[in-house]
């Protein structure tokens, strides 16, 4: 028995020793990435019921192993086979890792309709339906994500269905963002959903500079007076409406908007509360694991350490910037409008970062003027914005989806 | 453009002009707004059938009574039901109740709150009370 060579043997097939080969250095950074990630999370407390799983997931995928070994193996999905002849989900089911086949839940869309089951399950649509014309909001705020669009254009660097999937970064939706990522560029899925998820994060730091730049302190001291109370019949009615109206209109977005109905009516109509129940927090809570560690794996040293990466980065930090400035402006002109009734903060609440949007709103009106409390204003433009953006997702998807 | 204007629709990886994306992105925030337009309008109008027939049904409650009247002969369904099954009988009432209670616009939660507040100003038991009706009376508007 040569000892020496189990030895040598057990280091070759080391990841210790895979770290000093091709491709070790970016595997390396993506290590120290994930672990920052994993600190924004634990420490800060960035969104870390996703951050958390995004970002165990890159360090999982990331940690050198043999191809026996592999958990995920991302020239099965985004590789030139699979682009040409589709994935091969059998060789995926019997040959696949642990990542692979939680990854199927992401390449086939599901997972981001079932999360949109459980936000639709918790979210009212109440003080939308109260003041309809934050739904204006809601579409101004999409401003950004077409912005961006031409932005990406601009660059040269990307591709119509790479750009569309970039620009959704700016509606702040992180479900959306990887339902039309999953299809217009699979292969930056995981830069837009690292960015798209981190940004929203950092929402209470990205948008108040903006608010007050773009305000006067007599338009944030606005208070907003109390708006008619609406009936449980036009809770029950507005899911279904909605569905139809969209899905007619925009059929790509069915199944995700579908999704967020169904979840709201499930809450709203008051003979399905264990299933509402469920899908606030038993399927929510599940379904966001599986897309944390899945969406993570896809961040792969030598394809996410690029060029692409570092511009996805600064196009999305444009959006939200873009998004909430769009917001802010129809807010301003919604207070003109209504002779000063419509405080324009709650236009930057029309990203649809729900319901982080609204709190900051919030948070700079009783800045200005304690006992304003803008939030329940705040969230009829919130809350249009996750339909804007779903929308906007649907164009893109019919435009560059075919 | 003309490639959008022919097919109408572009391959996901195909490389577009800044003018070719001015004009999507143009498209694009016209529909988003058309569409939330639309559902703002569709929403508008819902409110407003519900604040108009609340408002009615407050103006005119004899309206109610006769709406609930026409809905209780509506029940066919129920009566074909009732004709190849067994007559349901009707469930005794408790001991020591007086009687059915005709609650008019009131849920039961306000109408049990109401009877205790009756029985307990009045001094008298809740099982010695009878109780016909409890109508909900809308404050006039301001």
């Amino acid at each position: 028995m040569d000892i020496g060579q189990i030895i040598k043997n057990l280091w070759d097939n080391s990841g210790f020793n895979r770290l000093g080969l091709a491709g070790g250095w970016q595997s390396l950074v993506m290590i120290i990435i994930a672990l920052f990630f994993l600190w924004l999370g634990i420490k800060k407390k960035f969104e870390p019921l996703l951050l958390v799983g995004i970002a165990f997931g890159m360090l999982l995928t990331n940690l050198p192993a043999g191809d026996s070994d592999m958990i995920f193996h991302p020239e099965w999905w985004t590789g030139a086979s699979a682009v040409e002849n589709g994935v091969d989900y059998l060789n995926v089911l019997q040959h696949g890792g642990l990542l692979d086949i939680l990854y199927i839940g992401v390449k086939t869309g599901v997972y981001p309709c079932l999360i949109f089951i459980g936000v639709g399950a918790m979210t009212d649509f109440g003080p939308m339906l109260s003041r309809p014309s934050s739904l204006i909001l809601g579409a101004a705020a999409q401003g950004g994500i077409y912005l961006v669009l031409i932005l990406a254009v601009a660059t040269g660097m990307f591709t119509g269905g790479e750009a569309s999937s970039i620009s959704i970064i700016a509606g702040a939706d992180g479900p959306t963002a990887i339902f039309l990522t999953k299809t217009l560029a699979p292969h930056l899925l995981a830069p837009i959903a690292v960015a798209a998820y981190s940004y929203m994060a950092l929402i209470p730091l990205l948008q108040p500079p903006f608010m007050k730049l773009l305000t006067t302190k007599k338009e944030r001291m606005t208070v907003m007076t109390a708006t008619r109370k609406v009936s449980k019949k036009e809770k029950i009615i507005f899911p279904i409406l909605v569905t139809i109206l969209v899905s007619l209109l925009l059929p790509s977005v069915a199944p995700l908007l579908g999704s967020l109905m169904f979840g709201n009516l499930l809450k709203e109509c008051g003979v399905t509360e264990r299933l509402s129940d469920t899908a606030q927090n038993a399927l929510m809570n599940i379904v966001t694991l599986f897309l944390g560690i899945s969406v993570g794996a896809t961040a792969i040293g030598t394809t996410f350490l690029t060029e692409k990466t570092l511009l996805i980065v600064v196009l999305g930090l444009g959006g939200f910037v873009l998004a909430t400035i769009c917001g802010l402006l129809i807010g301003k002109l919604l207070y003109v409008v209504s002779k000063g009734k419509i405080n324009p903060l709650i236009g930057s609440a029309g990203v649809s970062a729900v319901p982080m949007a609204a709190r900051v709103a919030n948070t700079i009106g009783l800045q200005y003027n304690k006992g304003n409390y803008l939030l329940m204003h705040a969230m009829g433009p919130n809350v249009a914005g996750v339909i804007g953006s779903a929308v906007a997702a649907g164009f893109l998807l019919a435009v560059f989806g075919a | 453009m003309g490639t959008m204007l022919l097919s109408g629709i572009f391959a996901s990886d195909a490389k577009i002009s800044v003018v070719d994306a001015l004009l999507l992105a143009l498209i694009g925030v016209v529909i988003v707004f058309v569409v939330l337009i639309a559902l703002m309008l569709i929403v508008t109008l819902v409110g407003k059938i519900f604040d108009g027939s609340e408002k009615l049904r407050n103006e005119h409650p004899e309206w109610a009574e006769k709406v609930n009247n026409v809905k209780s002969k509506m029940t066919f369904w129920k009566k074909k039901v009732a004709e190849t099954a067994a007559p349901a009988e009707k469930p005794a009432l408790a001991e020591g109740t007086c009687g059915e209670l005709r609650l008019i616009n009131t849920d039961e939660r306000d109408a049990a709150m109401i009877m205790a507040i009756v029985a307990d100003s009045t001094g008298t038991p809740l099982n010695e009370l009878r109780f016909k009706s409890i109508k909900r009376v809308e404050d006039e508007e301001k």
